[in-house]
């Protein structure tokens, strides 16, 4: 841990009080806990010191660098730089070479037991591990080592959590996730890239009480990933009322309608989205008028594939019809297709794609 | 003569090495190797072309 505590930290870059506690009730809100949690978040990011941070990249994109770097609220990338002591990230590190993989082996020599390792990427295994190659030193090895002594484990994006894009078959490099090489407890914290608010929740949890947020099955915190996108969707009264866009550009989609018929995932999708949003909550992928592809699904890149195509069998549609059954488009019919729909729903649950995910 | 060798290049996305054979303070030789390899053009065969830009886009995220 460093010396300085959270708040010492961001007062000193400016943030006001009100800020402070303004960001302190943001994540208490993220995180589910009810508003009497706030006092004690303030209290524990007032006193604790900053945990560090070693922040490694492997066979990724740095997408997730780049959804934390470019947030905010008041500049969140701030906010995530002071709650945490980021003592190793290649992307935004001064030094480099000998003198960056100096800096990784001091950090986990000095702190081993005390930091928070964050892995972005996933970890080929084809060939012995050769297709990643860090200061000289496989990423399987590096991985290996900062994850034995770190204190929690952080997969941040879908290729560190399931493996993401090169997972995607044929999975030249074959590609796995970091808990397939560490094992024990690594939260997953999902998506193409993760959402930075979903990251900076989970630092508040562990400095406020000292634990990892409860996870669902595929290591994912409950509190981002416990819900269904499509059910907490905006589009969501025009699925029912079966209003979908069926051509880009069409009235539906200038409408703001569902994005089901092309190809929307969002019933198989579990993630904050659409109430966290991106960009200091400004929009996300289905508001924008893109069908959501399930970025933090395991396997999405064949699982939710191809990202054009209907899905079939969604709960709710009725297992086995499609959109253009439900999709009367009649004002008088919208009672009955709504009473129905919870008939149907209830009589295909456990049987349509949606499942593919299961573990909530 | 010196080899001169950085690796990891930081500030940028992905890994890169840089290789510099030295001489006389000047360097005569240098090479530069990207150390990691996804395979997303073979990832990319025989899907459907409408996808290509989802997966493409993820080849460098910054
Ligand atoms: S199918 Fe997609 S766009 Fe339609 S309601 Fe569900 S999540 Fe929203």
């Amino acid at each position: 841990m460093s010396e300085e505590s959270i708040y010492e930290s961001l007062l000193r870059k400016g943030v006001s009080r009100r800020d402070f506690l303004k960001f302190c009730s943001t994540s208490a809100m993220i995180l589910g806990l009810s508003s009497s949690t706030v006092p004690k978040i303030a209290e524990a990011l007032e006193k604790k010191e900053r945990p560090s941070v070693v922040w490694l990249h492997f066979s990724e994109c740095t997408g997730d660098s780049e959804s934390v770097l470019r947030a905010s609220k008041p500049s969140i990338a701030q906010v995530i730089l002071d709650i945490v002591s980021l003592e190793y990230h290649e992307t935004i590190m001064a030094p480099s070479g000998h003198a960056a993989e100096k800096s990784l082996k001091d950090i986990i020599t000095k702190k081993k037991g005390k930091y928070i390792a964050v892995y972005e990427g996933a970890v080929p295994t084809a060939d012995g591990g050769v297709y990643c190659f860090i200061g000289g030193h496989k990423a399987i090895d590096i991985c290996k080592e900062v994850g034995s002594g770190a204190m929690a484990n952080i997969a941040v994006g879908n290729c560190a959590c399931f493996g993401g894009i090169p997972a995607a078959n044929p999975n030249p490099t074959k590609c796995v996730g970091i808990k397939d090489i560490l094992g024990g407890t690594v939260v997953n914290l999902a998506g193409c890239p993760m959402n930075a608010e979903n990251f900076t929740a989970v630092v508040v949890h562990f400095v406020t009480f000292g634990t990892l947020p409860a996870l669902d099955k595929h290591g994912r915190p409950l509190f981002a990933y416990g819900k269904c996108i499509h059910n907490n969707c905006e589009r969501r009264p025009h699925f029912d009322q079966g209003q979908f866009v069926r051509q880009w550009g069409d009235m539906g989609h200038r409408l703001g309608w569902c994005l089901y018929e092309m190809g929307c995932k969002g019933p198989m999708a579990y993630q904050n989205c659409p109430t966290i949003r991106w960009n200091e909550g400004t929009s996300w992928p289905v508001q924008a008028g893109h069908p959501c592809i399930a970025c933090a699904s395991p396997n999405n890149w064949d699982d939710a594939y191809p990202f054009y195509k209907r899905m079939e069998g969604v709960p709710g549609v009725g297992w086995q019809a499609n959109a253009d059954k439900v999709g009367l488009g009649i004002a008088a019919a919208t009672a009955a297709a709504v009473a129905a729909h919870g008939i149907i729903r209830a009589a295909t649950r456990g049987k349509g794609p949606s499942d593919k995910e299961e573990g909530h | 003569m010196a080899k001169l060798v950085v690796d990891p290049v930081t500030r940028i996305e992905g890994h890169m090495r840089v290789e510099a054979k030295v001489e006389g303070g000047k360097i005569v030789d240098a090479w530069v190797s990207g150390t990691m390899w996804r395979g997303i053009e073979t990832i990319l065969k025989g899907r459907d072309p409408r996808d290509a830009w989802l997966f493409v886009s993820r080849v460098c995220g910054v």
